[in-house]
């Protein structure tokens, strides 16, 4: 008999985008295309540049520098108001555009940021989506 | 895209825009007809071709609105979907029909309702392969991080901010298609809900319904239809919106340089020529940013443009004469069509109430389209428009 039962939706948003360690710690993942080097992030495949299909999987810098940011008080469902998200700018050439850990108000452009997880919404079935985040540098 | 032979507008219509009862394929009828009427046709089979942008209404939305005209049956219908750009897109093709040579005659539709399923304080669902819509983005905050950029590097308020939207809308006072329309103070901008800082409510354009339509044809058709004002297409321009995931500037806009530099080239008519123009004033900083990028003054001059009145009528340019989205509201498919339908009327001297003068011989109309991941917009289109009588 076909499984008619809902699908599961997802609590982790995504095993291509960060991995986390067993002790917690939580690391972005860059994708070097091995044929023309080309960094990105997210992972585009095949490589925008080269359509080259192999890539070498490289953890990116925790710390980068916020280009932008906005507190955001009107939201799809499934958003807690209010929450604020950015563009941040790593060492390495890469631009990310991830939601903020810390209270609205408190960021500004230029502010160093680091890299954290947590819940960025909650998904269909109640349950949080734990992702990447950056919070303001210690 | 070079126009291969000479292409004119020979009528336009548009409907009120605001919150209709009725569903976008009636509203899509409503200009269409007016539009049709407007270039002398009073029968279904003129027309050769048609284009019919929608975005969020469904599927085969252009027979939906066509079929009850008599138009179906004898010639391709066409449905055009890029968000907020599918209006001018819609346009732009029939435009490309007539200076090929497929057709003589070409209909450009552009149609929305939201409000009969969208709620009011809501916004669009992401798509789960959106990873920044994942992530918590909504358009109005892409927007806002712009502004926060601009107000960062340039010493910019949410006061000079607000000025966009007092300026479009006493421009739309006397302005019966328009909304949202009138007086309203800085105060009164600056003191609304706050949706995506610095972006208050009256910052942003109201969800909207409504629709605009074009009727493009060759030279020999406007002898043809007796048309006394042709306005002559002088440059149309389609751009997809570049990738980007590295640093770079946000207070420019690359997808609208680009096309308006293709426009000014195709047409060879710089922006110091252009009389008016309604642009993509979606959120007020859009429309300070585009005055930048559209090269009507130079970059870090768009606040002292909008100041010294530039902006506004007996100024420049007159940047959104009609009112703008800040005025009228944005059906997403509708906008674009509904923009050109607005510069025709202004060319024509037929804008009592809201008529710039000198009546403008030039006009620009502009609509960037989507907040895909990765990209400021998917899509951008450009027309030029000129009287030659």
């Amino acid at each position: 008999m076909a499984d008619n039962s809902p699908k599961k939706d997802i609590t982790f948003f995504h095993p291509d985008l960060l991995d986390i360690s067993a002790d917690g710690q939580a690391c972005l993942k860059g994708y070097r295309c091995k044929s023309c080097g080309q960094l990105d992030f997210p992972k585009l495949s095949p490589c925008p540049n080269c359509w080259g299909e192999e890539f070498e999987v490289v953890p990116l810098s925790k710390t980068g520098r916020l280009y932008s940011v906005t507190d955001i008080f009107i939201a799809p469902a499934g958003m807690a108001t209010p929450y604020s998200f950015g563009y941040v700018d790593l060492p390495e050439n890469l631009r990310i555009f991830a939601q903020l850990e810390g209270p609205p108000g408190s960021f500004k452009c230029d502010d160093e940021v680091e890299l954290t997880t947590g819940t960025i919404r909650m998904n269909r079935d109640g349950l949080p989506i734990t992702s990447y985040k950056f919070k303001k540098t210690n | 895209m070079k126009l291969q032979r000479e292409v004119y507008i020979a009528g336009v219509g548009e409907t009120k825009f605001g919150k209709h009862e009725l569903n976008y394929d009636a509203l899509g009828r409503i200009a269409a007809l007016q539009a049709l009427r407007d270039s002398n046709i009073n029968r279904p089979n003129v027309v050769q071709s048609a284009y019919v942008a929608n975005a969020t209404n469904g599927l085969v939305t252009g027979q939906t609105v066509l079929k009850d005209l008599g138009m179906c049956g004898h010639m391709p219908i066409i449905n055009v979907e890029s968000a907020c750009s599918a209006g001018g897109m819609a346009v732009h093709m029939a435009i490309r029909d007539v200076a090929t040579g497929f057709a003589e005659v070409s209909l450009g539709i552009g149609c929305e309702n939201h409000t009969l399923e969208l709620q009011a304080g809501t916004t669009f669902k992401p798509s789960i392969s959106d990873i920044e819509g994942m992530q918590g983005s909504v358009m109005t905050g892409k927007y806002a991080l712009r502004a926060q950029r601009y107000m960062y590097e340039t010493g910019a308020t949410i006061e000079d901010l607000a000025m966009i939207t007092v300026k479009n809308r006493r421009h739309a006072t006397n302005n019966p298609f328009a909304w949202f329309k009138g007086e309203i103070s800085v105060e009164q901008v600056i003191g609304s809900r706050m949706v995506a800082s610095p972006l208050t409510l009256q910052q942003c354009c109201g969800i909207a319904d409504g629709a605009g339509a074009v009727v493009v044809c060759s030279a020999e058709m406007v002898k043809k239809l007796g048309i006394e004002k042709p306005i002559r297409v002088a440059g149309t321009v389609v751009q997809s919106g570049p990738y980007h995931n590295r640093p770079r500037d946000i207070t420019g806009d690359d997808i609208t340089e680009t096309t308006s530099e293709q426009l000014y080239h195709e047409s060879g008519i710089g922006p110091e020529d252009i009389d008016i123009v309604e642009l993509h004033d979606a959120f007020t900083i859009s429309e300070l940013l585009y005055y930048e990028c559209m090269g009507l003054c130079a970059k870090g001059e768009g606040l002292k443009y909008l100041r010294d009145g530039n902006a506004t009528y007996g100024g420049k340019c007159v940047v959104s004469p009609r009112g703008g989205m800040l005025s009228y509201g944005h059906p997403i498919g509708a906008s674009g069509a509904a923009q050109i339908a607005a510069n025709v009327k202004q060319m024509r001297g037929q804008c009592p109430g809201y008529q710039v003068d000198p009546i403008p011989r030039v006009a620009v109309s502009h609509v960037t389209g989507g907040g895909l991941a990765g990209t400021e917009h998917a899509a951008c289109t450009m027309h030029m428009l000129v009287s030659d009588w």
